[in-house]
């Protein structure tokens, strides 16, 4: 898709009518285009992570926040997966730009511990409770990583994806 | 090589090696399954459980470990010296905070081999909080190990180019703003 703009220039008695293609509006062409969501026009299914911020850098406002499904146009299931990721990429630290705005003139608390480094966190970091009794072998309280929606996503090891640690 | 003389192969194939491990942002488990292979010696294939044949490890940066999940605030540390009323549980925050270098210690400790070698091995293990390390364990290294876990990069990593030349999946509508 190349939009362009209609110039028109006068020397006299001839008048040159031209179309200027905007370079930076060539875009390239998705490989499906005749697809009602933008994941199934580019046939990202089952390809993308928490890793994939510049994917999921086109969904989210500037304070982090994600965009209506009527406006981005994606269906329910790969809506629910963007969010998924975009909460697992918030908490793992890779879009450190995208915070929400703090009221001027805040000055933050000097916080006691640094932040911890983690990745693939299901829950939010205030709402889990430590698991103080595991329970034997065969009924053993598991930690959840990552998470149920994503495990259709291709592997290209042998190794299976566990979900439960 | 072969191309040694004999006592030089002797000695190559027998003398302990310092192995560096960087904890950057890599999950402690996977450190720890690591070492805890390389102080038995499972790594030569000389090995046998009664010689003590392991090598040392350097783990560095122990304080930037990063767990997967919800494992630290879910993961519980317990002890119970023997006397009543001693039972501690630590969540992984509170231990790291404590200790930045007992969650790799503990975990080693689990995956050695439950015999009297084990205290010689884990004598054999230095665990370090920041990537500063002293002249003496400087001097001795030999190999650093490959991190077993991708680093992914931050949006703020990405150069411009990279962020241009990634095509837009969808156009936002003309009337729609606030992004």
């Amino acid at each position: 898709v190349v939009c362009f703009t209609v110039v028109e220039k006068k020397d006299g008695k001839t008048t040159v009518i031209e179309g200027v293609i905007d370079p930076t509006s060539e875009q390239p062409q998705p490989p499906n285009p005749t697809a009602s969501c933008p994941i199934y026009r580019w046939n990202l299914q089952n390809k993308y992570n928490y890793t994939d911020v510049l994917l999921l850098s086109q969904f989210i406002r500037s304070d982090g926040g994600m965009l209506p499904r009527r406006i981005t146009g994606l269906c329910a299931q790969e809506h629910t997966k963007i969010v998924i990721c975009i909460q697992m990429a918030h908490r793992a630290g890779l879009l450190p730009d995208h915070k929400p705005p703090l009221p001027e003139g805040h000055v933050p608390k000097p916080k006691s511990n640094p932040p911890l480094n983690r990745y693939l966190t299901r829950y939010s970091v205030k709402s889990v409770k430590p698991i103080y009794k595991t329970g034997l072998k065969w009924c053993k309280k598991r930690m959840s990583v990552g998470h149920p929606a994503l495990k259709n996503n291709v592997r290209y090891s042998p190794k299976p994806l566990y979900i439960k640690h | 090589m072969s191309s040694f003389s004999r006592s030089a192969q002797q000695w190559a194939t027998f003398a302990r090696s310092w192995f560096l491990i960087d904890a950057r942002m890599q999950p402690p488990g996977k450190i720890a399954s690591m070492c805890s292979v390389r102080l038995q010696g499972k790594h030569k294939p000389i090995y046998h459980p009664m010689s003590d044949i392991g090598d040392h490890v350097v783990v560095m940066n122990t304080r930037h470990i990063a767990f997967s999940g919800n494992k630290w605030e879910q993961k519980v540390y317990s002890s119970h010296t023997g006397y009543p009323g001693s039972f501690k549980q630590l969540t992984a925050a509170q231990m790291h905070k404590k200790d930045p270098t007992a969650i790799i210690k503990l975990a080693v400790y689990g995956m050695l081999p439950k015999n009297l070698t084990r205290r010689t091995m884990m004598q054999r293990l230095h665990l370090f909080t920041d990537d500063v390390l002293p002249e003496d364990i400087l001097k001795n290294l030999t190999e650093e190990l490959p991190q077993p876990r991708e680093i992914p990069r931050k949006l703020s990593e990405y150069t411009q180019e990279e962020r241009d030349a990634f095509p837009m999946l969808w156009t936002p509508p003309e009337d729609y703003r606030m992004k």
